[in-house]
């Protein structure tokens, strides 16, 4: 049985205002090794805020979340930011790159920050973009690839620091269906090959059909969980 | 990395780089010309008073300190000779002069004033001033004849007159007593300081001795061999003579100078200031606009684990490699228009009575000051730095989540 990755204790997350929105309401979810998990919803259910509670990006308002043993949510902001640089992958929709660094340099980054030998840091960022299909692309800057080859180059920045999981937020949204496909791909395989975590906040239906366990959230709670 | 990250930053708005880079060498550039135009104008102004007027350092005995009566000499002359033996044997002194130094009036048929006459030997005063070259009428006691005189020549002008004009001087003898006698002019001076011109004239050491009774000398004058340290070599002189021997550099002789130096100090310290200070801003606002354009790759930064001291590094590199592109460039600049104008001068003829009040020549030799290329090099690294807390504090208080959306 694969271990649990990400352990969610009645978590909530109140935006306080005029009238007080429940962005996530009293969710409770295990994530285990090796998922591949869209978490899918209409606009404004709540998913976002859920992946970016997951990611520590933000505060709850009440709950755990445990990640590998650790409750996050009791973690200072340095502790956090440590804890996502040598535990968390994020994708972002936009992909994020640093225009004024190389695809290689790009993936590289993570590890420097991680203060990895950069013996290890080159041959790791060489490996994970020929993973990811970018072999002959390392020199290139962000504005010489396409959306899809950017997309790739920021999962690959996700899988540099060695993450327990990858957080991917709408990593579909500005891509067409061919780099959409591809990156699917991609990520189905080293998701089966390094069993590596996934988690996807998405309404892109290329991608729930990837995904091996659905969990529909609607207005902050889990809908249904396939 | 991150010094490549933030080296490439730099480059990423080109025009606007350009700009702050430019502003800063200029800004150094111009500070460098009003150093270098600074310490020429005085430089020349101290040299010309040193050389023409002062020496590098008097001797008076202390009862002149306290009160230039004519009484107040610095001993016989043997005591004399003996004095400027001792003076002219330490290694690094040039030269001495002996003189009287009488406070006294000048009567003309036009009008009266305060003096201070000098009584010269004037082969010293031709071996160790320039005064006799400023000679712009007559002759610095060449000449033969009795009761010479040698007057600047605004004072000439002040009183109306021209050479053998007669006057009437009237001061103190050796007991004490007031004493007139009458005075012709001989030569005509003008030194570049039209202060001194107006206050000082010359006369010939025998001259006085009839009316006074017998040779007073007040002040020995002692002129180095290198114009760097003079303080230091004063200091060395002082302690080599006797206690009731009072040793003034140029600087006590002539405090305007001196505080000339050290408010020119100042003066520059300050342009400097505002030049960084203006310089500061705009590497402020150069920072804060990188910043603001930056939101969502900081939060993504942030989001994956850039800690705050890296982030903080980042924006600190960024803003510094500005000052150290601009910061050299300017210096380079500076020192190079400094060079091309030590050689052919600033010519300033349009204010020459202007400068010529303030002691200095209508053509200004700048000159290069390599310890205010030192200062100005710490100004800028520390300009950067500051300039670097304000964009770096506010890129730590961004919220990774609202950054990477845009907000």
């Amino acid at each position: 049985m694969s271990k649990p990755v990400i352990e969610i204790k009645n978590l909530e997350k109140v935006y306080e205002g005029a009238v007080p929105v429940h962005a996530v309401n009293g969710i409770n979810l295990t994530i285990t090794e090796g998922e591949f998990t869209a978490l899918k919803g209409p606009s404004g259910c709540g998913k976002t805020t859920l992946l970016n509670l997951l990611g520590g990006l933000d505060q709850p308002t009440s709950g755990t979340i445990e990640i590998g043993g650790v409750d996050i949510t009791t973690l200072s902001e340095n502790e956090l930011i440590d804890f996502r640089l040598r535990n968390i992958g994020f994708v972002f929709q936009a992909y994020n790159l640093i225009p004024v660094l190389s695809a290689k340099e790009n993936v590289s980054f993570i590890m420097l920050l991680q203060d990895r030998p950069k013996e290890e840091r080159e041959a790791r960022a060489q490996q994970l973009l020929e993973a990811v299909g970018l072999k002959g692309k390392e020199g290139q800057r962000p504005v010489q690839l396409s959306g899809g080859q950017q997309q790739r180059v920021a999962v690959a920045r996700a899988l540099a620091s060695k993450p327990q999981f990858v957080l991917a937020d709408e990593p579909t949204a500005n891509l067409d269906s061919t780099s959409t496909a591809n990156l699917l791909d991609i990520m189905e395989k080293l998701n089966k090959k390094e069993r590596m975590t996934f988690v996807f906040a998405t309404h892109d239906d290329r991608v729930i059909k990837k995904a091996r366990r659905i969990i529909s959230i609607e207005d902050g709670k889990v809908l249904s969980d396939e | 990395m991150i010094f490549k990250v933030a080296w490439r930053n730099i480059w990423r708005s080109k025009v606007r780089s350009f700009i702050v880079i430019g502003s800063i060498a200029v800004g150094i550039w111009a500070g460098l010309l009003i150093i270098g135009f600074s310490f020429g104008m005085n430089n020349e102004r101290t040299a010309s008073a040193i050389g023409t007027t002062t020496g590098h350092a008097q001797i008076h005995s202390e009862a002149f300190d306290l009160e230039p009566v004519s009484g107040a000499v610095l001993g016989d002359e043997s005591a004399v000779y003996q004095l400027r033996s001792e003076v002219e044997s330490l290694p690094f002194v040039a030269g001495t002069a002996q003189r009287t130094v009488l406070q006294g009036m000048i009567n003309s048929v036009k009008s009266a004033r305060a003096v201070r006459i000098m009584g010269v030997w004037p082969e010293d005063e031709r071996a160790q001033t320039t005064l006799p070259m400023t000679l712009v009428e007559g002759d610095f006691f060449e000449s033969a004849g009795r009761n010479r005189l040698v007057i600047g020549e605004k004072l000439a002008n002040r009183l109306g007159l021209k050479l053998r004009s007669k006057v009437v001087l009237t001061f103190q003898d050796a007991e004490g007593t007031l004493s007139r006698a009458s005075f012709r002019v001989s030569g005509i001076y003008k030194t570049l300081n039209a202060t001194w011109d107006e206050f000082h004239l010359y006369v010939h050491h025998k001259d006085l001795e009839h009316t006074t009774g017998a040779p007073l000398v007040h002040e020995v004058l002692v002129r180095y061999n290198e114009t760097v340290d003079t303080d230091e070599k004063t200091i060395e002189l002082a302690s080599a003579l006797p206690e009731d021997l009072s040793v003034m550099s140029w600087k006590q002789v002539n405090p305007e100078l001196g505080f000339a130096d050290d408010m020119m100090a100042i003066m520059l310290v300050l342009v400097l200031g505002i030049i960084m200070m203006a310089l500061l801003f705009g590497i402020i606002n150069n920072m804060l606009m990188a910043i603001l354009e930056r939101r969502r790759e900081l939060g993504m930064l942030m989001a994956v684990g850039m800690n705050k001291s890296k982030l903080f590094l980042m924006i600190l590199l960024e803003t510094l490699m500005l000052g150290f592109v601009g910061g050299p460039i300017g210096i380079v600049l500076g020192d190079l228009s400094t060079r091309i104008m030590m050689h052919i001068g600033v010519d300033l003829t349009s204010k020459k009575e202007g400068l010529a009040e303030l002691g200095v020549q209508s053509i200004i030799y700048p000159e290069i000051v390599p310890e205010y290329y030192i200062i100005i090099a710490i100004m800028v690294v520390a300009t950067a730095l500051i300039a670097a807390i304000l964009p770096a504090l506010r890129a730590l208080k961004l919220n990774p989540v609202e950054a990477i959306r845009g907000q």
